[in-house]
């Protein structure tokens, strides 16, 4: 009989510890709110999508389709509605849903399209890319958690690898001031009524930039190519509001010379 | 000996084979990519004739919806042959000058369209019109050379290279500059603009280098010891500034401050960044905290977004009468996600400072405004550009579409005239 127990006991918790990531540690301490990024963004998207809240796509980015989703969890749970996910939320969040970190991080990694809802076998809710990767290498502008970056709304993630593409191929031996600076240019030519309205569009005008003409556009990006990138989508503008660079040691326009003379950084001259 | 040359005769005639491959594929290559500059060229003067036109069919009319059709075409057209002229190589000036004149005139055709104003639209267009038919004229006579190629891009690249006289485009270009100027003045708003982005209005007295770096050191503390250099802004530059350049251990960066009253324009540090340590709500008192030290007292928090290296976090001046939220006014922080380091700050818009005109909201009943299916989440005041260049006090709506989908939508209106100025889509 005692033996029977104690196997029983053993079995109990054995099934304890076997429950996978169902528990409220699974989540970091951290509480987290609209604006928030990363993993623990992507477990919340996650479970709440386990349990039907979350109909979007598990990206890592705590914006308002979360917030919203969020929300709606915590006024069926009988928790403060406030769209914020502190300890009481995240337990009740890890106590009602499984979440399957391993499997869902491939998904992103590989850049699979794929849903995570609860009850629907997982292998029947993922479609797998064969592009080369949507959230890994080839997407230019995500970590190696397959989550993307934030910017302002006006910008989508195809802007940040276009102008980080132009930034790394233009600029990639100049200080992190100088490629702030390359990217702002950029974004000033979009304010300006004498440039092409697209992104897309002023980086391939004809003549506009050498890396375009030489090909160096197409090399990869590297990390603070993107940070670069992603700082003057926010705002920075080491360049103040110039609409033109060059380097003086290899600049053949003459009219390029023409230009107001603003500041130098590194090798390139900015110019209004 | 013999078979040394029998070896140096099949090397030459397959590098021989190989060049003739290489110049046929460049050859191909070079046509391909001259017919579709020659089909961009052609499509954007078809077009231009197009533009021209219809400017005038507009002016046929007096009623509303008939004008409205041809307003719509020319803003249309106005955008296509941008379009086109901004896909050809053309010297960089000339095609300035042209997208801003099509620019300008599509602009003015939206705006009349929005406004009803077209007795002033019917009083300017007669001269554009005629302008514009002066300006295809010059066009064409300028690119006629673009079809006498043979085929390669020799002749195209001569008419661009800036280093060869092409008195045909210079009279493009010259002619382009007068008519902008004559038929687009600058509005008082745009000029107000282009005086508050050249910081005019700052009467501060100047500050020598050495106060540039004492206010440097004041303002952030823990580049105190770096090594820096000091440099003015070029001569030509629309706004003096001192460039500043440091070296701290592993932190590397830049300040601009003003050189009238020492202003911060912006300040940013490279530096390595670790794990995440600090929760979102640490780095939000920590950025207010950084707010004080930099004398910003007088803004509000608008939104914070995480990446994987900092926080980028905006906060917008509030107006003293209403408290309404003034984002032209913004100024922009960037902490660091393990220390709470602050690696950036951003005051080019805040030192700025916009007039703001007193304005008379008007309330909006959300249930006549919106679909029925739109529910209202949140409500507050900001003063924001209606594109015209004017601050306008407005409702910032977050509204939500169809409980199933929850579309969340950012919609902003005039709160006096109650015009929809913006909509996004947010996620």
């Amino acid at each position: 009989m005692r033996l029977v127990s104690l196997i029983f006991a053993l079995m109990l918790g054995i099934s304890i510890f076997a429950i996978p990531q169902n528990d409220a540690i699974a989540f970091t301490e951290q509480q987290i709110s609209r604006g928030a990024y990363g993993d623990d963004v992507i477990e919340l998207q996650a479970r709440l999508q386990y349990l039907g809240f979350y109909k979007s796509k598990i990206d890592g980015k705590f914006g308002y389709n979360t917030y919203w989703a969020l929300r709606n969890f915590q006024e069926k749970y009988g928790l403060p509605v406030d769209g914020v996910a502190g300890a009481n939320t995240k337990k009740a969040l890890s106590g009602n849903s499984d979440y399957d970190e391993g499997w869902v991080k491939a998904q992103l990694n590989a850049g699979n399209q794929f849903t995570y809802y609860g009850g629907k076998p997982l292998e029947q809710q993922v479609k797998t890319n064969t592009g080369g990767g949507g959230g890994g290498k080839s997407s230019g502008s995500s970590n190696n958690n397959g989550t993307k970056t934030q910017v302002p709304p006006k910008y989508t993630e195809k802007d940040v690898q276009l102008i980080a593409n132009a930034v790394y191929g233009e600029a990639r031996g100049e200080p992190y001031e100088g490629q702030v600076a390359v990217a702002a240019v950029i974004l000033n030519r979009l304010e300006s009524p004498e440039f092409p309205n697209t992104i897309s569009g002023i980086i391939f005008q004809p003549l506009a930039f050498t890396a375009v003409a030489d090909g160096q556009i197409w090399l990869e990006p590297n990390e603070r190519a993107k940070e670069a990138v992603i700082d003057a989508m926010n705002g920075w503008d080491p360049s103040e509001n110039a609409l033109y660079y060059f380097n003086p040691k290899t600049a053949t326009s003459k009219w390029i010379w023409s230009r107001p003379q603003i500041k130098q950084i590194g090798e390139h001259i900015f110019c209004s | 000996m013999r078979t040394m040359l029998v070896i140096l005769t099949v090397a030459v005639i397959g590098l021989g084979a190989y060049s003739i491959h290489m110049h046929k594929e460049n050859t191909s290559l070079q046509r391909t990519v001259l017919a579709q500059y020659t089909n961009n060229l052609t499509d954007a003067s078809e077009k231009l004739s197009g533009l021209q036109q219809a400017v005038s069919q507009s002016l046929l009319f007096q009623d509303d919806q008939a004008m409205n059709n041809e307003l719509d075409s020319v803003w249309r057209l106005s955008s296509e042959v941008r379009s086109s002229l901004s896909n050809i190589p053309v010297g960089q000036e000339v095609s300035n000058q042209w997208l801003s004149y099509l620019g300008r005139l599509g602009d003015e055709a939206k705006r009349t369209e929005k406004t009803g104003d077209y007795q002033a639209w019917q009083e300017k267009m007669p001269q554009v019109s005629t302008n514009l038919q002066s300006l295809s004229d010059e066009w064409t006579a300028a690119t006629v050379d673009f079809y006498k190629n043979n085929g390669n891009m020799d002749v195209w690249v001569q008419q661009v290279d800036n280093k060869k006289p092409n008195t045909t485009f210079d009279n493009v270009q010259k002619t382009l500059k007068d008519y902008s100027e004559k038929d687009f003045p600058l509005t008082l708003s745009e000029s107000d603009w282009q005086k508050k982005i050249e910081l005019k209005a700052l009467q501060d007295s100047v500050i020598t280098e050495k106060e540039a770096l004492e206010k440097v050191k004041n303002l952030f503390p823990i580049i105190k010891d770096a090594t820096f250099t000091v440099t003015k802004s070029s001569d030509t530059a629309p706004y003096p500034f001192y460039h500043i350049q440091f070296h701290q251990g592993i932190r590397l960066g830049y300040v601009d401050l003003t050189e009238k009253g020492g202003h911060l324009l912006s300040y940013l540090v490279e530096r390595p960044v670790d794990e995440a340590r600090l929760s979102q709500d640490e780095i939000k008192k920590k950025a207010e905290e950084y707010l004080k030290q930099l004398g910003m007292n007088d803004v509000a928090f608008v939104e914070s977004r995480e990446n994987h290296q900092a926080w980028h976090l905006t906060f917008a001046r509030v107006h003293p009468g209403d408290n309404a939220l003034i984002y032209a006014d913004g100024v922009q922080l960037k902490l660091a996600k393990d220390t709470g380091e602050l690696l950036g700050a951003n005051a080019m818009e805040y030192i700025q400072e916009e007039t703001i005109k007193p304005q008379t909201p008007r309330p909006i009943d959300w249930k006549t405004f919106f679909d029925n299916d739109v529910k209202v989440e949140e409500v507050r005041k900001i003063y924001t550009d209606n594109g015209q260049f004017e601050q306008r006090l407005c409702y910032e709506v977050i509204a939500v579409r169809d409980k199933n989908t929850q579309e969340t939508f950012r919609v902003v209106i005039d709160a006096e005239n109650h015009n929809v100025l913006k909509v996004e889509y947010l996620t």
